[in-house]
């Protein structure tokens, strides 16, 4: 027994030694370009530890390097500037951001924190700058359909914040504060430590600003001042040899200071994992994620106190799950996992609190069959509550051609479930002119309550189909790529494709007597975007790294395409406002979608005076809106265009004493303002709120 | 010998041309007529005359109601000319080598299909925004081209984004005008000039809690963007209308702000204005829509 137990700790000692072996020592060591870090390692596309460099997928991985040396604090500041990857704003600019990966919107985007969901959404976008970046070791994004893994509605990618691990005895950690345009004021600290078997992490940020106006000639702030806390610690403690226990708590809060009224967010979660090596080379991961997103939103009348809007949101999830990995040889592994998703909302603008529930299950087999091929496939099931079963599966694969090239392809496949929205939202909005909207599954009585009431002119669908299920949004992406690595320079091209079908739609269910509408969702559309990513990274000397990206892409609704072609498509002409046809030159595609984005950086360093400098650009070309001339396709008529334009970001930073760095930079230097085409006549509205200048200290110990 | 053998040949020669141009003058074929393309049309409208042996077209007069036509190709067996300007109804004829041939006793001149613009036709409205929708409508009468207060002779009417016809019954909103006449509607789709014709469409009538126009944003004839909060008519759809009096019309609406600015301001402009293009055509039983 003892000796038995004795063998079985030898064999995981080695195990764990092998796997830190395996990350901290590049298998290829004779590779010397670091800038983006050849021999990191990345857990997000296979949910097992893999070199970035071997993986058959399209992965971007931002290391923490370059987010201190960029000096950006939030998430979506340093996500703009990788290829491929847009922050956009919403259609109202000012409003939301969205993430945009292979020109797939933010709804189809999985954002995770160390491998577990985040939720929270506003009409599908998910605010980025709500994620503090002050304690993360790398962030991973998964571009294409990573759903076989991660959960259903990851048909675009995955970005994972991988937050540090406490590996030194004594504290380490960073106090630093920083301070910008807009009165922005962020301070963070970072403790790590890691005493024998237990080791913790504690982060707390501070971010307040006065926020800024887009909109110089009209009342109001386009963001209003606000501050916000983020709060996380993270406990990892060894119980045995082979049980590693993981705990984490984060806490975030936000408060608007809002003219009238009040606007608060909330966000927490708790995760949970128990690491259980059971041999040396079989392991089992159990996991119990909660997680809670509030927001409250009162508008008052200023002068008779009367509520105007009140909108309260709280989404749960709570999600357990346990993995199982079997290495059968060094390059050939199996994942297993099962796990079950409860989510409950509630919201004022719903006749009753949702619950949804869901179980799934889903394996990954990587392996290589030749030396120089490796392949990873995998299937998701999900079986809900509220719709049909699913299934996902996903195929890649990846061939050395020679030391220097390789080839890789992916295809998978994936689906969204209509939202808690779609299916269950009763909203009148009487400050918009009193148009109603329904989820699917309220609309018949929706109607019905608004026949009672004498509200309904005359429907517009056959009442028999009210209520009818919607199906999920379903799409198919594949990528195909040439990998290319020699000394200095290092290059990935990669052609996507993304199908989406059944994606989910308004349309009109009735006329008001008010002469509103009455919407409800329907789905309609079919999409694809499609196009090449180019990555180049070059190290030019010693202490310069080189990076330049681009995109091109084509983003288009396919069933406009045809209507198009058939000749039904109709706008009109600027001058005489009658109609003509449009032809296929005409359709520009999809809303906020840039035909070429670009990247440039530049990190230089000079290490006997310990300073550092970089420049990063980011390009992206003329994209439009929303439509505006009423034919529902964004056309060149359509006066709704932002015209192509750059950000370029600088920095420089300095370590004195040691322990102590300074940091300048200027965001958007060039005081990129623009335009914003919706903008009404005599109301000018800007695109950027302009140039942003910034100074840090950071004290690390 | 020889000389003899040219003589006869010159003898030959010139009795075979006597006999020749003789034998043609003689029997100059007498043209007929069969067939005109229409009993009726419009000033300007092409119409064929068939027949046989027509002479060439510079030998032809035409009248329509005594009023010459020119004549813009001939062949043996068809005449093509179009409807003189100041053609009256009455006969049309042939005329050609002396010979006049009545090819229908009764044309009738159609009255001009009238191709116009109305601009700035103010269509005002009470309540809204959740408030109840009141106020009258404005009446157009598409025979006068104007805005009308007759009871009965009006074909459509404006309030706000709604548009009523006279025809069918009230639909039950305030104020609305009682109707009494036979007009109708029809949406088509396509540019202003594709939809040629009222013939084959389906006409709605104003019913009881319906406008034959549907109300609302996409349904009827505008689109509302929630983001600009204008109201923008939608690119090719055509308002297809029968009168009060049988009649056809088609109208396409280019604004609903005043003065038609190409890219309206839901703040600075004044909505509820309407400009409309429209073609009428005032003849009875006629369904054609586009001028020729």
């Amino acid at each position: 027994m003892s000796l038995n137990k004795n063998i079985y700790l030898l064999f995981s000692t080695l195990f764990t030694l092998s796997l830190v072996t395996a990350q901290e020592s590049p298998i290829e060591p004779k590779d010397s370009i670091i800038t983006e870090n050849l021999d990191e390692v990345v857990v997000t596309a296979t949910r097992t530890v893999r070199q970035l460099s071997s993986l058959p997928l399209p992965v971007t991985l931002i290391p923490k390097e370059q987010i201190n040396r960029s000096g950006v604090t939030r998430l979506n500041e340093i996500l703009n500037e990788q290829t491929g990857i847009v922050m956009t704003p919403d259609a109202t600019i000012g409003g939301g951001e969205g993430v945009q990966i292979q020109g797939i919107a933010s709804d189809y985007v999985m954002i995770l924190i160390d491998g577990v969901p985040v939720v929270g959404r506003s009409s599908g976008n998910l605010d980025l700058s709500r994620f503090a970046i002050g304690n993360i070791k790398q962030i991973e994004v998964v571009k294409g359909p990573s759903s076989s893994l991660f959960g259903s509605e990851a048909l675009g990618g995955v970005i994972n914040i991988i937050t540090e691990k406490p590996n030194t005895d004594n504290i380490s950690g960073q106090i630093s504060h920083r301070a910008a345009t807009f009165n922005n004021q962020n301070s963070t600290i970072n403790l790590n430590q890691r005493r024998g078997d237990l080791g913790y992490s504690l982060f707390v940020d501070r971010l307040s600003t006065d926020g800024f106006d887009l909109t110089p000639n009209s009342e109001g702030q386009t963001v209003n001042p606000f501050f916000n806390y983020t709060l996380n610690g993270r406990i990892y403690f060894k119980i045995s040899d082979q049980l590693k226990a993981f705990a984490s708590g984060r806490y975030f809060l936000q408060d608007f200071d809002i003219p009238s009224g009040t606007s608060e967010e909330r966000d927490g979660n708790i995760h949970l994992r128990l690491d259980h090596d059971v041999s040396k080379k079989s392991s089992f991961e159990y996991e119990f994620y909660y997680t809670n997103y509030v927001t409250n939103e009162q508008t008052v009348d200023p002068i008779n106190d009367e509520i105007l809007l009140d909108n309260d949101f709280n989404q749960k999830l709570f999600r357990p799950e346990v993995r199982f990995n079997h290495n059968f040889s060094s390059d050939n592994t199996l994942t297993v996992g099962a796990g079950y998703n409860l989510e409950n909302l509630e919201r004022s603008l719903f006749a009753e609190d949702i619950t949804f529930n869901s179980q799934y299950v889903y394996a990954q087999y990587d392996f290589k069959p030749l030396e120089k091929l490796n392949i990873i496939a995998g299937a998701r099931f999900d079986n809900h509550s509220e719709y049909n079963s699913q299934l996902s599966p996903k195929l890649s694969a990846r061939y050395d051609l020679s030391p220097y090239w390789s080839v890789k392809g992916s295809v998978g496949s994936g689906f969204k479930a209509p939202d808690f929205r779609q299916l269950y939202l009763d909203l009148t909005n009487a400050s918009g002119g009193g148009y109603s909207v329904f989820g699917k599954e309220v609309e018949a009585a929706g109607i019905q309550r608004l026949q009672e009431n004498d509200e309904v002119a005359n429907l517009a669908v056959d009442p028999n189909d009210l209520g009818e299920r919607l199906d999920a949004e379903s799409s198919v992406g594949i990528n195909l790529g040439v990998g290319f690595k020699k000394g200095k320079l290092r290059s990935d091209v990669n052609f996507f494709r993304n199908d989406f079908t059944n994606l989910i739609d308004t349309r009109i269910l009735a006329a008001k007597t008010n002469g509103q509408n009455v919407f409800g969702y329907i789905n309609r559309e079919s999409v694809y975007t499609q196009g090449l990513e180019v990555d180049l990274q070059y190290k030019f000397f010693e202490n310069l790294d080189l990076s330049a990206g681009y995109q091109l892409l084509y983003a288009f609704d396919k069933d406009k395409e045809d209507a198009i072609e058939n000749g039904d498509v109709f706008a009109r002409d600027q001058q005489t406002l009658e109609t003509i046809r449009l032809d296929r030159s005409n359709y520009f595609g999809l809303e906020n979608r840039s035909r070429h984005t670009l990247n440039f950086k530049a990190f230089y360093e000079v290490p006997e005076w310990g300073a550092n400098a970089n420049l990063r650009v980011v390009y992206r070309s003329r994209f439009g809106l929303t439509d505006r001339n009423g034919n529902d396709v964004l056309d060149e008529l359509d006066n709704s265009f932002v015209d192509g334009y750059a950000l370029v970001n600088l920095s420089f930073g300095k370590t004195f004493f040691e322990h102590y760095q300074l940091q300048l930079g200027a965001n958007n230097l060039l005081d990129f303002q623009g335009s914003n085409p919706l903008a009404s006549q005599d109301n000018e509205q800007l695109i950027n709120p302009g140039i942003q200048l910034f100074a840090r200290l950071n004290i690390q110990f | 010998m020889k000389t003899t053998l040219k003589l006869f040949s010159l003898f030959t020669l010139l009795f075979a041309f006597v006999a020749c141009s003789k034998d043609n003058e003689g029997t100059v074929p007498e043209f007929t007529v069969t067939a005109i393309s229409a009993e009726s049309a419009t000033v300007g409208t092409e119409i064929t005359i068939t027949g046989t042996n027509f002479p060439e077209a510079s030998d032809i007069n035409l009248t329509f109601g005594g009023v010459a036509a020119t004549v813009s190709s001939a062949t043996s067996t068809q005449i093509v000319t179009t409807v003189p300007n100041g053609a009256s109804s009455g006969a049309v004829t042939v005329t050609a080598n002396g010979i006049t041939r009545e090819v229908t006793p009764s044309f009738s001149v159609l009255a001009n299909l009238v191709n116009a613009t109305v601009e700035n036709l103010e269509a005002p409205q009470t309540g809204g925004q959740g408030q109840p929708i009141g106020g009258p409508f404005t009446k157009f009468s598409f025979e006068t081209g104007e805005v009308t207060d007759s009871e009965t002779d009006w074909d459509i009417a404006f309030r706000g984004t709604t548009i009523a016809v006279n025809g069918g019954t009230v639909t039950g909103t305030n104020d609305e005008p009682a109707r009494n006449g036979n007009a109708g509607a029809a949406i088509a789709s396509g540019l202003f000039t594709d939809v040629a014709t009222a013939d084959g469409l389906t006409f709605e009538v104003d019913a009881d809690g319906a406008f034959a126009i549907p109300t609302g944003s996409q349904e009827g004839w505008y689109n509302y963007n929630p983001a600009t909060f204008t109201v923008t008519p939608i690119p090719g759809r055509v308002l297809v209308f029968r009168t009060h009096d049988g009649k056809y019309a088609k109208v396409e609406i280019l604004s609903y702000y005043r003065d038609a600015p190409a890219e309206p301001d839901a703040f600075t402009d004044e909505s509820r204005v309407f400009t409309f293009n429209y073609v009428y055509n005032p003849n009875d039983g006629e369904t054609s829509l586009n001028a020729n």
